[in-house]
């Protein structure tokens, strides 16, 4: 039910962000990756199994992929090995704080980026020369960075609602994995 | 956590991975969305219209309402561009109709077997219902001279009345005091010879019309045997050409269509005639300097002479 509930908050956010975006021609290419926010999180809070998180990147990639136009699949897939990436960082590093989840929103920017990339390469899909691929990387990369603290803000609350206990509430609204 | 448990957890968990990938390669292949596809995009779509909908209003809202802070200076500049444009389109379009009055008379000027010269309006005083009594044009006494004949590309338009300075004016075919000798022609048969009827052009004066009348219409035609020969009986919308008598102007210019006919009498037939010239737009006009040369009647019979000492051109 959280992931369900995380996963279509995300996919609002998703249809939000790109209507916004439609009218703010002077940053139309630095589109903030809320899917890979999402699966990120997902991953970082995933409890003793891995395979919620999973599927719900791979819904939210699948919702994403028809927005946008992609081949169904693609971001299916992105988004899933996204989520598997965070849950091994999960179990290294604590992503608390401003300036580690700007940090950490920018990384996973970039990972989901490449991971596109790489995606698009292998299946032999059309793709933009390599500079304007990097640029929009980067471009991406500094907005998802801007907009990550508030959607894993936004995230914690919903787990926060779901909470069982006090501690559990506590440990969501801090960002602890529970 | 089991062992179980946990095998069971990474194995879906393969299993989740694996299966984008061959959704991927499958519409990859088939190009065209699924019907889950399809389905699921049903369901959403009200969705994302919806948000759409509402951050295009309070976006749209923003721009036109209150993010108006260079609205004021740049409607002022368009109100500048506007205007210069307007000021331009006008400059162009008085231009481009002198530029086609122009070549109105230069085709005038091809085809009259006279000298001309070409003349701009340059005044044209109008009666209480808008009507031009009479035309001013750039050309002065050392050009022009009185009573000499002026036309456009569709017709007589008057005569010089006199000229002083650089000036002349121009008295109308509408004018009471103009007459101008005219034949009769079929519409329907422009190049065959005209019924015969002859009579002379006056202008009626009207303040609200240029109408005509012809003086002295014949009703007898030509002569018995005569090309054109027979009765001269004219109807509404017979053509009224210049017949070239009088020496002014050359024969076969299109003066007007007969618009009523008055009257007749078994010898002469009264009938009023509309100028084909609409004088309010006159832009330029030609003066014919000298009456065209009288015609050779030798043109087509005489024969070259033969070139001396047996010498010809190579």
């Amino acid at each position: 039910m959280r992931t369900a509930t995380i996963v279509l908050a995300a996919y609002l956010l998703c249809a939000v962000v790109a209507a916004t975006w439609r009218v703010l021609p002077w940053i139309v290419d630095a589109i903030p990756d809320v899917g890979a926010l999402t699966a990120a999180y997902l991953g970082l809070t995933a409890r003793r199994q891995v395979s919620p998180a999973i599927g719900g990147g791979l819904v939210l990639g699948y919702l994403i992929d028809l927005i946008s136009g992609a081949p169904p699949g693609l971001f299916s897939l992105v988004l899933a090995l996204t989520t598997l990436a965070a849950r091994a960082i999960q179990q290294r590093i604590l992503v608390r704080g401003a300036a580690i989840s700007i940090a950490f929103s920018a990384f996973v920017a970039l990972i989901s980026g490449a991971l596109a990339l790489i995606v698009r390469v292998a299946c032999r899909m059309e793709s933009a020369t390599f500079a304007i691929e990097l640029s929009h990387v980067a471009q991406v990369t500094i907005a998802t960075a801007i907009l990550g603290p508030l959607v894993w803000r936004m995230f914690r609350r919903i787990d926060a609602t779901f909470a069982r206990t006090h501690r559990e509430r506590d440990a969501a609204l801090e960002g602890l994995a529970p | 956590m089991t062992l179980r448990r946990r095998l069971v957890d990474w194995s879906l968990t393969g299993f989740l991975i694996l299966l984008p990938a061959l959704v991927l390669r499958a519409s990859l292949a088939r190009g065209t969305p699924t019907a889950l596809d399809q389905a699921v995009l049903r369901i959403t779509a009200p969705l994302e219209t919806a948000v759409s909908w509402v951050v295009e209003g309070i976006g749209g809202t923003w721009s036109r309402y209150v993010a108006l802070v260079d609205v004021e200076a740049e409607n002022r500049e368009l109100r500048d561009d506007n205007e210069r444009l307007r000021k331009e389109l006008a400059a162009m379009t008085r231009r481009a109709y002198d530029v086609a009055a122009l070549e109105d008379l230069a085709v005038v000027k091809k085809r009259t077997p006279a000298d001309t010269l070409g003349a701009r309006v340059i005044g044209a005083p109008l009666s209480p219902q808008f009507r031009v009594l009479r035309l001013k044009i750039d050309r002065g006494d050392r050009e022009v001279a009185a009573d000499m004949p002026v036309i456009t590309s569709e017709g007589p338009v008057g005569r010089v009345d006199r000229a002083y300075g650089n000036y002349a004016d121009v008295v109308l075919i509408s004018d009471p005091s103009s007459r101008i000798d005219v034949v009769i022609r079929d519409p329907s048969q422009p190049t065959a010879p005209s019924n015969g009827a002859r009579g002379v052009l006056v202008g009626l004066g009207r303040a609200d019309s240029y109408a005509c009348k012809i003086e002295w219409l014949e009703r007898q035609g030509r002569p018995a045997g005569a090309p054109g020969a027979g009765d001269a009986k004219v109807k509404v919308g017979d053509e009224v050409v210049t017949s070239g008598l009088g020496a002014s102007f050359p024969a076969g210019l299109v003066v007007g269509k007969i618009s009523k006919i008055n009257g007749d009498d078994g010898m002469f037939q009264a009938v009023e005639v509309r100028p084909t010239v609409d004088v309010s737009r006159v832009r330029a006009v030609m003066v014919l300097l000298a009456p065209p040369p009288p015609p050779d009647p030798d043109a087509k019979t005489r024969r070259r002479s033969e070139p001396a000492f047996g010498t010809r051109p190579l």
